[in-house]
């Protein structure tokens, strides 16, 4: 077939059927009225549109401009080498199936390959690779490619359903457009892969975080989180049950920003929270997280402050490596909590933790924080420590902490970096002590534990604590044994003191079954030993044993 | 860390069983399988160390009372460490069972008269 050359500098090139290669023409030929519509696709204000908004706004110019039925964008797919169709009018199709043309083979692929112009005068007799275009009933093509500082970045190309000749001033105003749009392009992409980028690392750290802060009985916890204004950072906080009876608080914060420091923030949430479980104390736990992070093959550093609490004696362990010093709300006042931090984690191989013992008594609120919630430009961090101090004085819950300090210190100024606070309360003995409470055996741990809390605040010592704890454990033993209903069963336990004389009563809607066996038999023994006076009572409601005894008797 | 945990060691003819934390309806049976699994035929005696347990009650009880019928059937022998002031003799005293339970004050104790 016949090649045919336009322009002043005819180059000879291998032919391939029905294709023309086109020596660029003169931009000044474009015609001027046309050209301007086209100018302001380089505007960089258009980039922001995000690329699927700049590619159609590009389309439907370059198709109003040459008069054409088809316009079509093919990016390049640098991991493939191929050209992948990306937006298009008129031939849709080509975007929707994703169409992609290898660099080199066909109409696209050589305009990319050989970074020229092509035109095509008879798709019917050319070489053309993908069928849409002939599908589509399109008889006439020109192509341009689309290069940024050098490199190609994909190929534009139009189209007409009747034979049409292009003509130098259309390939010179097809090239004003490729110019103008490539670099547009070039930058609306990177602004979408930022854009994805921030998503998922948004997403990750989202999905890191804990969804829901964990129900401990004894203490009521609250978190906040609040992303940078441009960027995630890797900060992070935790809540869990240690078992027997201790809390576990954690708060962190990785060096870094975007998808990785939110991995990495993943990381050691979930090693610190390992260690913790094991048993080990703040200290000995953040030690063993940083000989974790100096193991990392890559660069880590984080800041990190965990802290032990046992509700029911109050007594609080902390440490921190490198990380703000926690503070303590305390019936209008506060307190920031005197410790010597530890480097920061994966500082220095072989850092030592050292661990301060505090107390959080009842009412009181422990609060944890990223310095994201202090850090401000033009106050010191001093000041700005006893702003949040201050912020926080009133609270008289956790949750109220968090608003507080959320209200007082993150101020309208966009966000520099995250912010993270994660507060814990000891909560508070009542007088009366009423629960309602599912018939499952690992509820019992959790009434001893708010039993001897309670019985100690009514004045009882350590062994008539033990001893009647022990009366009530075997008493909602009984109940939970016993209970049987299609939904999940529940008791209750009602704790009432006068003066002297505390009355417990263990209430369910199950039937009393005498005991069987010695096994209940033992548990009855123990009851009717530690208490004065038993009482077991049953209806068709359920049963009731109710427990008296005098302390100090 | 779990309510409660055990830590086993081998004696001479013996395994040493050492608990620590609190024994309920929620875990006793499970313990006391493991502790029967861990106790190989060869062993003559399970050393049930209660010294560092925090509470024990009516289950803990009838555990005590499965593993002694779980080790007489393999013809061995269950030796029970249980200090003076600790919450189980408590319990034990409170139940009334104290006169049907042998214990003994220290691991080294049990070990001896093994021998």
């Amino acid at each position: 077939m016949e090649t045919e050359s336009l322009g002043r500098e005819p180059q000879r090139r291998e032919p391939r059927a029905g294709q023309t290669v086109l020596a660029p023409a003169a931009a000044e030929l474009a015609p001027s009225g046309q050209v301007g519509s086209l100018h302001r696709l380089s505007d960089p204000a258009l980039s922001e549109l995000g690329l699927e908004d700049f590619l159609d706004e590009l389309l439907v110019r370059v198709r109003d401009a040459l008069a054409v039925d088809t316009v079509a964008i093919l990016l390049l797919d640098e991991e493939s080498q191929q050209l992948v169709a990306r937006a298009a009018k008129g031939v849709e199709e080509e975007v929707e199936q994703e169409v992609r043309i290898p660099i080199g083979q066909g109409f696209a692929g050589r305009i990319a390959a050989e970074r020229v112009a092509i035109f095509i005068a008879d798709v019917d007799h050319a070489d053309i690779l993908n069928p849409i275009l002939r599908e589509k009933g399109i008889r006439s093509l020109l192509g341009v490619p689309l290069i940024v500082e050098g490199d190609l970045i994909g190929v534009l190309h139009v189209g007409s359903l009747k034979p049409r000749t292009f003509g130098e001033r259309d390939l010179a105003l097809l090239q004003v457009a490729a110019a103008r749009a490539a670099p547009g392009i070039e930058r609306a992409r990177l602004f979408s892969a930022l854009e994805h980028e921030h998503r998922v690392a948004m997403a990750l750290q989202r999905s890191l975080l804990p969804k829901q802060l964990p129900d401990i009985v004894g203490v009521e916890a609250a978190a906040r989180y609040l992303p940078a204004s441009d960027e995630v950072g890797g900060d992070w906080y935790d809540v869990f049950e240690l078992g027997r009876g201790r809390v576990g608080i954690a708060i962190g914060d990785v060096v870094g920003h975007g998808v990785g420091a939110a991995a990495l923030m993943g990381q050691l949430r979930t090693a610190l929270h390992a260690f913790a479980s094991e048993g080990h104390g703040p200290g000995r736990t953040l030690e063993l997280v940083d000989r974790y992070v100096n193991t990392m093959p890559q660069y880590a550093m984080a800041t990190a402050s965990y802290c032990v609490l046992e509700p029911e004696t109050g007594v609080l362990r902390v440490a921190s490596a490198g990380h703000m010093p926690p503070i303590i709300v305390a019936n209008g006042s506060t307190r920031v909590v005197s410790i010597e931090p530890a480097p920061p984690l994966g500082a220095f191989p072989y850092a030592s933790s050292q661990e301060t013992e505090t107390s959080l008594r009842s009412g009181e609120i422990l609060v944890l924080y990223t310095d994201g919630l202090v850090e401000r430009r033009r106050i010191s961090l001093s000041d700005s420590i006893e702003a949040l101090l201050a912020a926080v004085s009133g609270a008289t819950s956790a949750e109220r902490a968090c608003q507080l300090a959320f209200e007082n210190m993150v101020g309208l100024e966009s966000l520099r970096d995250d912010v993270a606070i994660v507060a814990l309360k000891n909560c508070e003995v009542p007088e009366l002590l009423e629960l309602r409470l599912l018939a499952e055996p690992r509820v019992l741990a959790d009434i001893r534990r708010m039993l001897r809390r309670w019985l100690r605040a009514r004045g009882a010592g350590d062994q008539e604590t033990s001893d009647m704890t022990l009366a009530v454990s075997e008493a909602c033993a009984n109940a939970i044994e016993h209970a049987y209903s299609p939904a999940p069963a529940k008791f209750n336990l009602r704790a009432s003191a006068q003066a002297r004389e505390v009355t417990i009563v263990v209430s369910d809607a199950g039937d009393w079954r005498s005991p069987r066996g010695q096994d209940r038999g033992r548990g009855l023994a123990i009851i009717d030993t530690v208490m004065d006076e038993v009482q077991v009572s049953s209806s068709e409601l359920g049963t009731e044993v109710s427990m008296r005894r005098t302390l100090g008797r | 860390m779990r309510l409660a945990d055990v830590q086993f060691s081998s004696r001479e003819n013996a395994v040493v069983a050492r608990l620590s934390g609190e024994i309920d309806l929620s875990n006793a049976q499970h313990i006391s399988a493991a502790l029967l699994e861990a106790t190989p035929n060869t062993s003559l005696a399970l050393v049930l160390d209660l010294t560092d347990v925090t509470y024990l009650d009516s289950a803990g009880i009838q555990m005590i009372y499965r593993l002694r019928e779980g080790v007489r059937a393999r013809a061995q022998t269950l030796r029970l460490v249980v200090p003076a002031d600790s919450p189980t003799n408590d319990t034990l005293r409170l139940a009334g069972v104290a006169q049907h339970v042998q214990t003994i004050g220290t691991v080294d104790e049990a070990l001896s008269e093994l021998t």
